[in-house]
């Protein structure tokens, strides 16, 4: 077979090609922007609720339980780390939808990499593992202690209390580390596979 | 910005060629193939304002649709190391005139036994890009450039060959 055969054969693919017009190009941009910006508003928007209707909560509470100094060290503990991970949260998924697809398939793998690596082996990417546990207990006994029309100190000490927040914080924390591992996991192997791409693309040149 | 959206839709429309190309290396299936498609023009048009260079909008292109087949194949889980001969993708589409040519048929299947790199570099190889454009688009030197292309021409050729006498 020669050398251009192949690419003569590929020509074939020209004439072939069923082109778009440029209103339906335009339609096609107009729902795919849409598309994203509903998927982005829908992130923006549920975290801003549950964010919001949290620290309204806190303040409410707060406000019914001024004599109670555990109780409001446990809410404005709470509500500092929801500001925090509001916020680091929001700037992780701009960074995440504005990363450069212009630039040569090289520097763009060397950016993802070094992203995905900050996010899942940096200094902060095992946090999960104490700040789940540490937020759900302020998050339930910021509810539970408030229900229960008793300080703070009193709850605690109250036998039934203990058992249902041994029995019922379990169960919550198993969720939420399933979740968190499952996305670790899939990122994990995203990472994997793009070292793996960046290697096999470097492989000649070394 | 109408204005700026009248220019880039212009560009589109005479450089779609090449979206439809990359999409039919990296995905067999029609939708995913559309997908790709559309999630390309955005891509596209995102990285349209940062764009200085308009005298190599052919490589702008090629890069953020390589870029993003890459990362849709990620995403999907797609990513296979075939050893067998795949089947042929569903004709449906724009290529629904490909099963008429036997060889561009064979030819394409051939492709899709390459792994993510060699397909984008065969590509451009085969449209007729010169080396140098390969190396800046892929961001590898120009020998290695040259050595993946040979690599990857004879592994393409015993496909194609193999897939002739098979049929």
């Amino acid at each position: 077979m020669e050398n251009k055969e192949l690419q003569k054969i590929w020509k074939n693919l020209d004439v072939k090609t069923n082109q778009k017009s440029k209103d339906e190009l335009n339609l096609l941009l107009i729902s795919k922007t849409r598309q994203t910006i509903n998927k982005f508003t829908i992130v923006i928007v549920t975290s801003i609720i549950v964010s919001v209707g949290l620290m309204i909560w806190l303040i409410i509470t707060s406000v019914n339980r001024q004599d109670d100094l555990i109780y409001l060290i446990n809410n404005l503990t709470l509500g500092i780390l929801t500001a925090i991970s509001f916020i680091s949260g929001l700037f992780s998924w701009y960074k995440l939808q504005n990363y450069k697809y212009s630039q040569p398939l090289s520097n763009w793998l060397e950016t993802r990499i070094k992203l995905l690596t900050k996010w899942l082996t940096g200094r902060f990417s095992k946090s999960y593992i104490y700040l789940i546990p540490f937020l759900y207990l302020l998050t339930v006994l910021s509810i539970h202690v408030y229900f229960e029309n008793k300080s703070f100190i009193e709850v605690l000490n109250t036998e039934e209390s203990i058992i249902g927040l041994i029995v019922g914080i379990p169960i919550g924390l198993f969720v939420s580390y399933y979740v968190v591992l499952k996305i670790r996991k899939y990122q994990l192997h995203n990472l994997e596979f793009l070292k793996n791409l960046q290697g096999r693309l470097y492989k000649l040149d070394e | 910005m109408a204005l700026l959206k009248n220019e880039f839709l212009e560009i589109l429309t005479n450089y779609q060629g090449i979206l439809y190309k990359v999409s039919l290396v990296y995905f067999k299936s029609k939708t995913d193939r559309e997908d790709n498609f559309q999630e390309i023009v955005y891509q596209l048009w995102k990285s349209y304002p940062g764009l200085k260079n308009k005298s190599s909008i052919g490589s702008w292109i090629y890069k953020v649709s390589i870029n993003t087949s890459i990362s849709r194949i990620k995403k999907q889980r797609r990513i296979e190391y075939k050893e067998n001969i795949p089947e042929l993708p569903d004709n449906s589409d724009i290529i629904e005139e490909i099963s008429k040519n036997e060889s561009l048929q064979l030819l394409i299947n051939a492709i899709y036994n390459l792994d993510e790199i060699d397909k984008s570099i065969m590509l451009m190889y085969l449209e007729e890009k010169n080396y140098n454009e390969i190396a800046e688009i892929i961001g590898i030197s120009k020998s290695n450039v040259g050595v993946r292309i040979n690599r990857a021409k004879k592994i393409l050729k015993q496909n194609f060959e193999h897939l002739n006498h098979g049929k």
